[in-house]
């Protein structure tokens, strides 16, 4: 089984036979040195890897021959859709433009549930993890990594009060990476303080056995704490906190990433705050690796402002280091993470990193002026440090609520999460192992008193299941109702027949997002634009953001809504496809029948790229067919085009307009047929129109022989030069 | 550091013992229903995985036919016999 980049993703392929997948391989996987001396194209990098053998380039990719340099850095995406069949399509997409972490969000409340989910029941925010929904987005990434030719890293949260079962389950299944931090647990999911770290120890344990990598949860502090920026020194101690502890479980400090996230964003000066923090904690923790997450603190529902702190925070990890740069949908603020910001997400982190390359080499920390800022940030980390064991250690700390209190340490403001040791979810439930505990199996954390006579702990047994996968039992579903199966027998009768629905991140989801500016202020313009989409016939229309240009001026709404009906994809109409000559035919024309057109933007427009790479022989232009050609610059008068065509004995005038105002093109395609019958050269010349706007239909009706629009090629212009030559030759 | 690490050493936990269930082949509902009537009965603190296996030997039978029993709340008693009052800690 193998995808096609044509054909999508096969959900009940996926479904077949499940009970007895196996991962194809295990373990983190970090990008791969560049194999070509980190050459793209005609650009020389110094921080970029492997390239993919199938990928979609940047937006401007089109302009340096679709080159798609990737990063030194993995770089995540974060899926949360709630139905994993939804998802694993997301996940294809964003392979596609760069993603090589998939960071799969729990379904909301898995951190309480006491034991492993089972079956594809639908989540909240996130799926619920399950043996079937893991193994089946395996088997999906499986495919996925050999289509564009880079494994995949698969990860989700080894949390909550099921933290070593979980693990056991990824480390079964080839998950690749997981969030473990007892720390986490023990504040934001109110579970027992000691339960937690009991736990965890065994689950890191595991984890380590299939070399899956440790994120760490410290930075959820920034995200729940009054001002991020005061909880800089204890983001320091949570992170040796984990660190320490997960080493001293048996972790390899290579495998432990460190989740930091730039605390502050603009409108406070952030770059300086955010500056020396990076810096800090890259010093301190500088044996381990860093995953760089994106800010979501500060993120409203505006997708423009979440882009700019995102763009912001990548430039910080070029400076700095990141070994993952994570990216969190910019309509995080929103609660709505749709594919194509999904995908918007990855594209910024590429888009920077990229961009960045090499910036290290001329660009550094002033280490001289930020020294005593560093230096004040450790101090306090390290009396952080001190007043939790003056307290009586960790679990007295988190009672007295030392941890995501608003001050700046040693400041304390008394507001901090407080979490009592013998209390919270779980407690009492942790056992004194006794001296004959006995666990007959590997990768087992602690006190283990092994039988007389037997050397590895799971020989009573013949072997455990992280040995021998058969011994994993596969549940499939528990809930005849809540299930895969179900959800797609609603989609897979549209599916057969090709009825099409928007869609945002589930099949069939219908829904659609309006821009509209309302001239009026922004209560008025809210009820209007809701107006204005229930008379569109739109269900269930939302607003989900709203900029004010000006209180009583104008207000811009963006509004969410479902279309109601679905189209039919066999009864499209598509405009036909020009077929282009071939490369050899139109070369051999033009040898035979020498050719030669002048060319340039008209009117009072300056941009000359498309035209240029329709024209270069370096873009694969006409040039490269053996047309010769005359430039004639920018802002030509179609005078001027005509009497150069004239001059030169050229057989074609190809015009540029990219500015299309009020139909300023429309008008100047007129003019220029009608000058030429003046001049009475209409019959000899062929008039060509292009630009990202134009379209064939209107530049014919407007006097042209031709227009083309975005995405023209060389090859299509010269193809229907040679071949209305031909046709006229064929006619004479 | 010392006092954690030592805390989770000396500890096992109802998730601990059931993930040791599911490493030995049982599934997460049998390992549930196993490890809360372990814990109930007080034998948590000798391994799950061992409760199973003494049981088992006992009754010369595959442990996992015994776990799954065991899961549905027989031969808790044997156990108990087996273990109990052996070696507490």
């Amino acid at each position: 089984m193998s995808l096609e980049s044509t054909k999508k993703l096969d959900v009940d392929d996926i479904l077949t036979d499940l009970a007895h997948y196996r991962p194809k391989r295990k373990g983190w996987h970090w990008r791969e040195a560049h194999p070509n001396g980190k050459q793209e194209g005609s650009y020389q990098y110094e921080e970029i890897s492997k390239p993919l053998s199938q990928s979609v380039p940047l937006p401007a990719g089109r302009y340096f021959d679709h080159i798609d340099p990737q990063p030194q850095e993995i770089i995540t995406a974060e899926i949360a859709s709630g139905r994993f069949e939804d998802d694993i399509r997301r996940m294809r997409m964003a392979a596609w433009h760069g993603a090589d972490h998939i960071m799969v969000i729990r379904t909301l409340g898995q951190s309480h549930f006491d034991g492993l989910i089972e079956g594809t029941p639908e989540g909240t925010g996130g799926v619920p993890i399950t043996r079937k929904e893991v193994r089946a987005t395996r088997k999906a990434l499986d495919l996925i990594e050999e289509e564009v030719g880079r494994p995949i890293n698969f990860h989700s949260y080894v949390s909550g009060i099921a933290g070593p079962e979980v693990a056991v389950l990824f480390a079964e299944e080839g998950v690749n990476g997981a969030h473990q931090d007892p720390q986490y647990n023990v504040l934001y999911r109110g579970i027992n303080p000691i339960r937690s770290f009991v736990d965890a120890a065994v689950a890191k344990t595991l984890m380590a056995s299939a070399d899956i990598l440790q994120i760490d949860g410290a930075h959820n502090a920034n995200a729940s704490s009054k001002v991020a920026w005061k909880v800089m020194p204890e983001l320091l101690v949570q992170h040796a906190i984990n660190s320490a502890f997960s080493v001293r479980v048996g972790m390899d400090k290579s495998l432990i990433s460190l989740s930091t996230v730039p605390p502050m964003t603009s409108p406070s000066p952030s770059f300086r705050l955010n500056f020396v923090y990076a810096l800090t904690i890259r010093e301190l923790f500088k044996e381990f690796r860093f995953r760089a997450q994106m800010n979501t603190r500060y993120i409203e529902s505006d997708l423009f402002d979440a882009t700019r702190i995102h763009v912001l925070d990548a430039v910080l990890s070029r400076l700095t280091q990141a070994d993952i740069q994570s990216t969190i949908t910019p309509d995080e603020g929103r609660n709505v993470p749709w594919h194509i910001n999904s995908i918007r997400g990855v594209e910024t982190a590429k888009h920077t990193l990229v961009a960045m390359d090499g910036m290290k080499k001329y660009i550094g920390p002033k280490t001289e002026v930020l020294k005593d800022e560093m230096r004040d940030l450790k101090i306090r980390a390290i009396l952080y440090m001190e007043d939790i064991l003056e307290n009586g250690g960790y679990f007295e700390a988190v009672e007295k609520g030392f941890f995501v209190d608003s001050g700046y340490f040693p400041e304390r403001n008394g507001d901090g999460i407080t979490r009592k040791k013998d209390g919270e979810l779980g407690a009492g439930t942790v056992v004194p192992r006794e001296t004959d505990y006995y666990a007959p199996v590997c990768h087992h954390y602690g006190y283990n008193a092994l039988p007389p006579g037997v050397e590895r702990a799971c020989d009573p047994i013949g072997g455990c299941t992280l040995d021998h996968p058969e011994k994993i039992q596969f549940v499939d579903e528990l809930d005849e109702n809540d299930n895969v199966d179900v959800r797609r027998a609603t989609v897979r009768e549209s599916e057969s027949k090709g009825m099409l629905k928007p869609e945002v991140e589930w099949k069939n989801d219908g829904i659609i997002q309006l821009d509209i500016t309302i001239p009026d202020n922004p209560d008025i313009a809210e009820a209007a634009a809701l107006e204005i989409a229930n008379r569109l016939g739109l269900e269930e229309p939302t607003v989900i953001s709203k900029t004010i240009l000006h209180p009583a001026e104008a207000t811009y709404v963006e509004i969410k809504a479902r279309v109601p009906f679905f189209v039919d994809r066999s009864a499209l109409r598509l405009p036909e496809k020009n077929v282009t000559l071939s490369e050899e035919e139109i070369t051999r024309y033009v040898h035979e029948n020498p050719l030669r057109v002048v060319a340039g933007t008209v009117g009072n427009d300056e941009h000359s790229v498309g035209i240029r790479e329709i024209l270069d022989i370096k873009h694969g232009g006409i040039e490269k067919f053996g047309i010769k050609y005359t430039y004639l610059g920018t802002s030509v008068p179609v005078e001027k085009m005509i009497d150069a065509a004239i001059e030169t004995n050229s057989k074609a005038i190809l015009c540029s307009m990219i500015i299309t105002h009020n139909d300023v093109h429309i008008e100047e395609m007129r003019k220029i047929h009608q000058l030429c019958i003046e001049k009475g050269v209409r019959d000899r010349l062929l008039l060509i129109a292009g630009g990202t706007q134009i379209k064939n239909e209107t530049a014919v009706q407007a006097g042209m022989d031709a227009g083309f629009g975005r995405g023209t090629k060389g090859i299509d212009v010269a193809s229907f030069i040679v071949k209305t030559f031909q046709r006229k030759k064929a006619g004479d | 550091m010392d006092p954690l690490v030592k805390l989770a050493y000396e500890n096992t936990s109802p998730s601990i013992e059931r993930s040791v269930l599911l490493r030995m082949g049982f599934n997460s509902l049998e390992a549930k229903g196993f490890v809360d009537k372990c814990f109930e009965r007080g034998l948590l603190g000798k391994g799950a995985g061992h409760v199973v296996l003494k049981v088992s030997e006992a009754l010369k039978r595959d442990y996992l036919a015994i776990g799954r029993e065991m899961a549905e709340g027989k031969h808790w008693e044997i156990a108990e016999k087996l273990l109990k009052g052996v070696n507490v800690g």
